[in-house]
């Protein structure tokens, strides 16, 4: 039997399949989002939190494309902080904990209330393919659905298996089943399998502590959205820290002999940088301590979730390391830690619209391409819904550089980098860095998402609203001169140089230690209750004045990278005839076909000499 | 250039210099560098039967005419300079031969190479990573024994080496500020502030020294610039012949292009030292104005030494005006003064300070320790580097690294943000890159490649 066609079928309705589904629809096609239990869609399966440092621009940039995460994290927030104030403004980067039980309610009704968008419940067995395309799915109820598009978003599904000490079950999900068929079908079709794992800590409950008794991380004072479309957010719960201690080291290490990691059950490499806390007992053996944070998982709910103690040890172990920490003595483990193991495919693979190079109209998003996290798995969902309506509408696709979004660079990296570990995004894989802040991210992406037709015009009003203030407060600025015995009493209180004749406002906010807040009151036709209101706005400014010297510099640099960009390598070029390149280089340069020398600059393996011969062979 | 002309074309070109010479040298490299030899050579052997390293004698005859008896010597691939197969050709000098054999080779499809041709493909061989065919550049153009040293040992390696070990230490420093910067506070202290200035003041320090030996290394490459002033008949014209015939090395008179200037290279202790005698001078003889005179003192600007010829007999004290001119207009110069004529001076010269020596260019007296004071001038001048040869590409890059470096510690102790600090850092870290070549940068292969002539 055969059910109505769908343009875009998206399997999955993790994050990045939500983004996938509501991009696609948006874009007027006929969407299809198939989840084997529909209930689970939008899950928060390991903490509950959007954002952090680096995956808080993530979350920004899909706002501005148009994408949902930021408006269901902000609907389902109960704390909102900016990390990092305390460094640099390229590293400011929101975070919030979120009520688990509340963000997919939140994100299903997005994806209900979405024109053209379907959700099917249903388990998908293979994927059909017919004149070297791809032509829709076979369920396992032995129903073919149609396709023009399919978007795989199957996260740690693939023939996943979940690890607690030695006991194993089948699953991507607690008590949830594997998706079995589909990994060994792509791969008949030739695409290149690994392995990788992840994993998540133990859920205490909160009635079994006395949380008075730990130091509260609140919220910030004046909570931010990350939405452009949310009006205000508020702060309802804190979050409690404490640490392991040498006896929790002592009685982890106890278990490591029935660890399914240092026993070699699991083959899989796990993410260096969110590492399990037998991990780090194991790498870090100076350190006698580490950071504990419970985060509550939700209003109406008493379990609390262990940050910092992701692990795969067996339940007594679990059991013992917990109540060795200080405040967590009499803690009773709600559900325990465990890895899952599951099959990702190679992203080097994709094109940098995330479409699968070898078979058109299939394209991957998520975890399924070797990423870990919320935030970097919709950011590809994004990226592949809009590529795939744009692939049914027989358009060219959409990517973004390196310079213009975090995004950009993370598909660039997984493209042409090895996928060795989970990849997460940092703000140090980002070349200009000083560029993707998160107060320039409406400018760099807004307009694109509104011109793919997923920001609404007034959204773009509202943003403009933005800028007009920026800029007024710039030029405000640049115009005002300062008198000398209005201004020196703060200069010598921050302890900076008095000035001696009047000088620009501007001049005087390029000190570090003077803030914009402090100009407000001299600056000239300005309303200081205004951007009192719209802070955004005014440390927008204090920025763009503080670093103009460098984002220029940058900006510079960009253009020098597109020169590289735009020096063309043939698709058909052959790096076997080049005897001179290495042996590595050519190896790499042969499996990835970068589309420039700019690209191919950054394909680990390949040398800068490699990259000399090769534009010697290209002039 | 396209791939097919990088793998597939034999190049040729004369090695020598062009003109009279007793040998001259034409090299041939390519894949059909053997056979298109073959075509001309006539031995006991023929060149494709010869292994690499062997040469062979016999003649080179073009159709049914004996152009010159010559020595072929065979480098296989990938065991030759460029790394393809070699073949050169040693003939009699003169302009005629070699072109003849050069005319026949082309004839026959090889190539003329382009300038640098030759380490270009072993560059592209990897034979040389890139400092060293700058090196080559620089041993090419070495105007000095000691500079020819140092290329050689550039050549080598060593100068990359002195790099990429900044470049793996500034590295060290951006990995505690990237993984500051990457995690919440909650995650990751700080790096303590005193501990990076340290770091990035030692490496600041580094950088400098190397930047500043391109003084050294220019003088080792192209020699020591010393211009020479006096009023007229000073005897600056006999000095410098006594000079030259005490040095036995080899005399080119340089006339300037509007006769306003001499210049002659003589040689001390291998090191090449150009005196200059300026024409302005010579025709304003009671006024000094040195200030006027552009091209006097653009050449005293260029020179690294002055060296004040007085004629004693008028008076010890008969120049002072000029040299005190010379002080005050070019403060921080180093001056030598020679009191000449000293046979004509009855009682001889008391020297008033340790850089006024007393000498007679005619009778060749008191030339040794003016001599001797010229190579301690050169000798602490260089002093600062030999074991590197910066050349100007690599200064002006190396000064860049310094500025970054210097403005990433100016963050430090003014208390930005480390975000900023990092922008320097990487910068600086993509410089030292571009100039050991380990990252890839299009502009530096061109750079480096136009400085060589054709054959090298």
């Amino acid at each position: 039997m055969k059910q109505a066609k769908y343009d875009v079928l998206v399997i999955g309705g993790g994050h990045a399949g939500i983004e996938a589904s509501i991009a696609a629809a948006k874009m007027g096609q006929c969407v299809g989002l198939i989840s084997m239990d529909t209930n689970t869609i939008g899950r928060l399966s390991c903490n509950p939190s959007i954002g952090g440092s680096a995956k808080g621009h993530l979350a920004k940039e899909i706002d501005a494309l148009g994408g949902v995460m930021g408006r269901i994290a902000d609907a389902s927030g109960i704390q909102f902080k900016m990390l990092n104030t305390s460094k640099g403004p390229a590293v400011w980067s929101p975070r919030s904990q979120n009520d688990k039980d509340l963000y997919p309610l939140v994100a299903q009704n997005l994806l209900l209330s979405t024109t053209n968008l379907e959700i099917i419940s249903e388990t998908v067995v293979e994927i059909l393919v017919s004149g070297g395309k791809v032509s829709g799915v076979r369920t396992a109820s032995n129903e073919e659905i149609n396709a023009r598009a399919v978007i795989l978003c199957s996260g740690t599904f693939l023939n996943a298996v979940m690890w607690t000490g030695t006991d194993c079950t089948k699953g991507g999900r607690v008590g949830e089943p594997p998706a079995e068929k589909i990994s060994d079908l792509l791969s008949s079709l030739g695409l290149e399998k690994g392995r990788l794992k992840t994993g998540t800590p133990p859920r205490i409950d909160r009635k079994s502590i006395d949380v008075r008794r730990f130091e509260p991380h609140n919220g910030d004072e004046n909570p931010v959205p990350f939405s452009i479309h949310t009006h205000s957010v508020r702060n309802q719960l804190s979050c409690f820290a404490t640490h392991t201690t040498s006896r929790t080291h002592e009685s982890l290490e106890g278990g490591f002999s029935r660890s399914p990691m240092f026993t070699g059950l699991i083959t899989g490499a796990g993410p260096r940088y969110c590492p399990s806390i037998e991990d780090k007992i194991y790498r870090f053996a100076d350190k006698d301590s580490h950071t504990i944070v419970l985060e509550p998982e939700g209003l109406s709910s008493n379990t609390l979730y262990v940050n910092g103690f992701s692990t795969s040890l067996p339940k007594d172990i679990q059991d013992v390391g917990m109540r060795s920490i200080p405040g967590l003595e009499d803690a009773t483990i709600l559900r325990y830690g465990y890895a899952v193991e599951y099959d990702f495919f190679f992203p080097y693979q994709l094109t940098f619209g995330l479409q699968s190079k070898a078979l058109d109209g299939l394209f991957f998003a998520g975890q399924v391409n070797g990423t870990s996290g919320y935030e970097e798995a919709a950011s590809q969902g994004l990226i592949a819904g809009i590529n795939a309506a744009l692939y049914v509408r027989g358009e060219g696709s959409f990517t973004l550089q390196r310079s213009e979004a975090y995004i950009g660079v993370m598909i660039d990296d997984l493209v042409n980098k090895n996928t060795e570990e989970p990849y997460r995004i940092f703000t140090s894989l980002a070349e200009y860095r000083l560029l993707l802040r998160i107060d320039t991210v409406y400018d760099r992406l807004l307009p694109q998402g509104n011109k793919l037709g997923l920001v609404p015009d007034h959204v773009v009003s509202r943003y403009e609203i933005l800028q007009r203030r920026t800029n007024e407060l710039v030029q405000a600025t640049q115009k005002t001169k300062v008198a000398v015995n209005e201004i020196n009493k703060m200069l010598v209180e921050v302890g900076e140089t008095p000035i001696t004749e009047p000088t620009s406002a501007m001049n005087i906010l390029r000190r570090p230690k003077v803030s914009i807040e402090q100009l407000l009151p001299m600056l000239d036709g300005v309303e200081q209750s205004v951007y009192q209101e719209h802070q955004d706005v005014a440390h927008r400014v204090d920025t763009m004045v503080k670093y103009e010297g460098y984002i220029e510099k940058l900006h510079r640099d960009v253009e020098r990278f597109a020169e590289q960009e735009q020096q063309v390598i043939p698709p058909s070029f052959s790096y076997l005839g080049i005897k001179s390149l290495s042996t590595e280089g050519r190896e790499k340069l042969e499996r990835i076909r970068p589309g420039s020398l700019g690209q191919a600059s950054r394909i680990p393996g390949v040398s800068a000499s490699d990259v000399s011969i090769l534009s010697l062979y290209l002039r | 250039m396209d791939a097919s002309t990088v793998t597939t074309d034999t190049i040729c070109a004369l090695a020598t210099p062009h003109g009279v010479a007793g040998l001259a040298v034409v090299r041939v490299s390519g894949p059909k560098a053997v056979s298109v030899c073959d075509a001309f050579f006539r031995g006991q052997h023929t060149l494709g039967d010869t292994p690499g390293y062997t040469i062979r004698y016999g003649w080179w005859i073009d159709g049914t005419e004996r152009i010159d008896s010559v020595t072929a010597s065979v480098f296989r691939a990938p065991h030759s300079y460029t790394g393809e197969d070699v073949v050169e050709i040693c003939c009699h000098g003169g302009p005629f031969t070699s072109q003849f054999i050069m005319n026949g080779l082309l004839k026959i499809g090889a190539r003329l190479a382009n300038p640098g041709e030759f380490t270009q493909r072993a560059f592209i061989n990897q034979k040389l990573d890139l400092t060293q065919a700058e090196a080559v550049a620089d041993l090419i153009h070495a105007q000095s024994a000691v500079g020819a040293q140092t290329a050689a040992r550039q050549l080598a390696g060593g100068f990359t080496q002195r790099i990429k070990g900044l470049r793996t230490r500034l590295l060290d420093v951006i990995g505690l500020i990237e993984l500051e910067l990457d995690f919440s506070e909650e995650d990751v202290e700080f790096v303590d502030r005193s501990r990076l200035s340290t770091l990035l003041s030692d490496l600041v320090q580094e950088v400098n020294s190397l930047a500043t030996s391109i003084h050294s290394a220019e003088i080792l490459r192209s020699g020591f610039h010393v211009a020479v002033v006096g009023y007229p008949n000073a005897g600056k014209s006999s000095l410098f012949n006594a000079l030259l015939e005490r040095s036995r090395a080899i005399v080119s008179e340089v006339a300037g292009t509007t006769r306003d200037y001499i210049q002659e290279t003589v040689y001390v202790d291998g090191y090449a030292v150009h005196l200059s005698d300026t024409a302005g001078i010579r025709l304003t003889d009671d006024s000094i104005e040195l200030q006027g005179i552009t091209l006097t003192r653009s050449m005293i600007e260029q020179s690294d030494a002055v060296l004040v010829v007085n004629d004693a007999s008028m008076g010890i004290d008969h120049s002072d005006g000029l040299v005190q001119d010379v002080v005050s207009n070019f403060p921080g110069l180093t001056m030598l003064i020679v009191q000449n004529k000293a046979d004509l001076v009855g009682g001889g010269i008391q020297p008033r300070s340790a850089v006024e020596f007393g000498c007679s260019a005619r009778s060749g007296d008191g030339l040794i320790p003016v001599r001797n004071a010229l190579l301690a001038l050169i000798q602490q001048q260089t002093s600062q580097s030999t074991d590197v040869l910066v050349n100007a590409r690599q200064a002006t890059l190396l000064v860049q690294v310094s500025s970054s470096l210097s403005s990433a510690l100016d963050s430090l102790s003014s208390g930005r943000p480390s975000d900023l600090m990092a922008v320097d850092i990487r910068s600086a870290i993509r410089l030292l890159g571009d100039i050991s070549g380990e990252s890839w940068n299009p502009d530096v292969l061109d750079t480096v490649f136009s400085r060589f002539c054709i054959g090298k």
